[in-house]
């Protein structure tokens, strides 16, 4: 179990964060200058918290009110640093030994070997990271961690140094070997598909505090606010007024339409009516109706509404179109309301290229409420 | 052709850079890592010795070691004395040159990326580790070169010299010293020999440096 409790001070900046995680990868997400980083430094002991409390399975590692500060050195903390800081004048075999060196000179030996070789680093042994592709740094630098059995593993960013097909690759390379070890691990990204990929539970993070923290699962479904939505980037996130909030289901306004969403999961947001709500809408789940099939009935088409496309770009597999909608008054954002996502198939049927002007219809499965 | 000057200023040099490295590593590593009040200060008081002028230097030194000065008094009482030694040569050379391997050396563990010291520091190692096993082998380049050009300085070292170990014939006359009595006393041929010689060994030293800084790591 890991539990983190950190306050640390500097002019313009303020990391206050608390977080918990079973045994599991935890996924630190958030933009750059979040505080992220900090709190791996501060996992790690390399950088000292002001006030708060760090506690890695039954070890104390930091209490400020107890006096308690473990050096790094004590920690046994695998830190698989944002660009991987291999030691560039040592052998991949030297620098996975590095943390070693308390073991006797054959224990060293074997333990690197065992760990090159889980890695696939073998035939490897004697090259030096300069010689090295990006993937097998990454695994070296994996290597060098893990070779301590690390109580825990810290992992800045790990796979920005790479580019993007490779990076792919290695997302899924990683998350079998943080599996495959076992080591409970708190991975750093700002990739939310990262976050996804790698970590049961995600800590969602915004100027140097904890917005949520969820399963991952959760988090996709369920973004506990706006603010959590727009860092996720979510698209069409938008601001309505409630018109009336049950249990079951919150009826909303919105550019002069009534749309009726699903009430979030635990049923208990219940909004006053006329108070401000923010939601938002998978583009991939907004329906365009089919002219050929006569006139769309209300009862069968939830929140039914109709609109001209102003914008649209074509993304290889999918298009993405931009709807303002027929309604008086300024768009929701910039100079459309909608952004609806189609596949190529789809666009091609529909013949959008032709026709402009579509009626559509949003499942209220498919709109999310933000809970204030 | 008496050689004794050479092998005075080569022991003299040798002693120096020695002392040198040994002095100045540390301060270069303070300055390079940490943060601390009155760093500008130490910065600036490095540098000194290198813009004074040599003799301005050497009078102060005097004014501490000499048989007046509050060192020269701490060493007579211990029976010992400084000034007008090779000891006061070695001294002066270590102040004219210790600045070129500090800031040498400096430049180089800056020049160290700290996450690998950080790294290190993760994966158990002590300060003391770190600094042999990462931080120095990869700034040991610089640190060689502050050695080479301290080990050059030290040997043509001579206005401070010459204030605080004087002129003394097989006592303190160092290579530079016996080359301008030489001049002085208008025997050109061994004043020519002597700065070939000297030549010849900085030369050799910095060409010796080139190579051996093409090596990786």
């Amino acid at each position: 179990m890991v539990s983190v409790e950190i306050v640390k001070r500097y002019p313009g900046f303020t990391l206050d964060v608390r977080w918990t995680a079973e045994k599991s990868v935890v996924g630190l997400f958030g933009p750059s200058g979040a505080g992220k980083t900090l709190t791996l430094q501060c996992l790690a002991g390399l950088i000292r918290p002001d006030a708060g409390r760090i506690v890695v399975g039954d070890r104390v590692f930091f209490d400020a009110d107890a006096s308690i500060a473990l050096s790094p050195q004590a920690r046994r903390i695998g830190y698989v640093f944002q660009g991987y800081a291999l030691f560039p004048h040592l052998t991949v075999e030297e620098n996975v030994g590095f943390g070693l060196r308390d073991r006797s000179r054959g224990e060293r030996a074997r333990r690197s070997a065992e760990v090159i070789e889980r890695l696939g680093l073998v035939g490897l042994a004697r090259r030096y990271p300069r010689e090295l592709s990006g993937g097998q740094r990454q695994r070296v630098a994996l290597g060098r961690a893990l070779a301590i059995d690390p109580a825990l593993l810290l992992l800045d960013e790990p796979l920005s140094a790479l580019d993007a097909p490779l990076r792919r690759t290695l997302r899924d390379e990683l998350r079998e070997t943080l599996t495959g070890w076992g080591t409970p691990a708190v991975v750093v990204t700002h990739d939310f598909t990262e976050a996804y990929r790698l970590a049961d539970r995600i800590v969602v993070y915004e100027s140097g505090r904890v917005i949520q923290s969820a399963p991952r699962a959760e988090l996709l479904w369920q973004p506990a606010s706006e603010a959590v939505a727009r860092i996720m980037g979510l698209r069409n996130v938008l601001r309505g007024t409630v018109v009336k909030a049950t249990p079951e289901r919150i009826q909303l306004s919105w550019r002069g339409q009534t749309l009726e969403a699903v009430n979030s999961p635990t049923r208990s947001y219940l909004p006053p009516p006329m108070s401000p709500i923010a939601f938002f809408i998978r583009p991939e789940y907004v329906r365009l109706i089919r002219k050929d099939r006569g006139t769309p009935d209300p009862q069968h088409h939830m929140n039914l509404m109709s609109g001209r496309l102003v914008g649209e770009a074509d993304f290889g597999t999918v298009w993405t179109l931009r709807l303002r909608l027929d309604a008086p008054g300024e768009p929701a954002q910039g100079d459309f309301d909608l952004e609806v996502e189609v596949p190529h198939l789809v666009y091609e049927i529909l013949e959008i290229e032709r026709d402009r002007h579509w009626q559509l219809s949003i499942h209220r499965g498919s709109i999310h409420v933000l809970p204030a | 052709m008496d050689m004794f000057p050479l092998w005075l200023s080569l022991r003299v040099a040798l002693t120096a850079t020695a002392l040198t490295l040994v002095i100045g590593i540390p301060v270069a590593l303070l300055l390079a890592r940490r943060r601390f009040p009155g760093k500008n200060v130490l910065e600036a008081a490095v540098v000194l010795p290198l813009v004074l002028p040599p003799t301005v230097l050497g009078y102060y030194l005097l004014l501490v070691i000499g048989s007046r000065g509050p060192v020269g008094r701490a060493l007579a009482a211990l029976g010992l004395e400084l000034a007008f030694t090779w000891g006061a040569a070695v001294l002066a050379a270590c102040v004219g040159s210790i600045a070129l391997v500090i800031k040498s050396a400096q430049a180089g563990f800056e020049g160290v990326d700290r996450q690998l010291e950080q790294a290190a520091r993760t994966l158990g190692r002590s300060e003391w580790s770190v600094f042999w096993s990462v931080t120095l082998p990869l700034a040991w380049r610089a640190v060689l070169a502050g050695g080479v050009l301290a080990f050059c300085r030290a040997l043509g070292e001579f206005g401070i010299t010459l204030m605080v170990a004087g002129n003394i014939p097989g006592r303190t006359q160092t290579l530079p010293l016996a080359i301008y009595d030489r001049v002085q006393g208008a025997q050109m041929g061994e004043a020519n020999a002597l700065a070939l010689i000297a030549v010849a060994v900085v030369v050799v030293l910095l060409f010796g440096l080139s190579r051996v800084a093409r090596l990786r790591y």
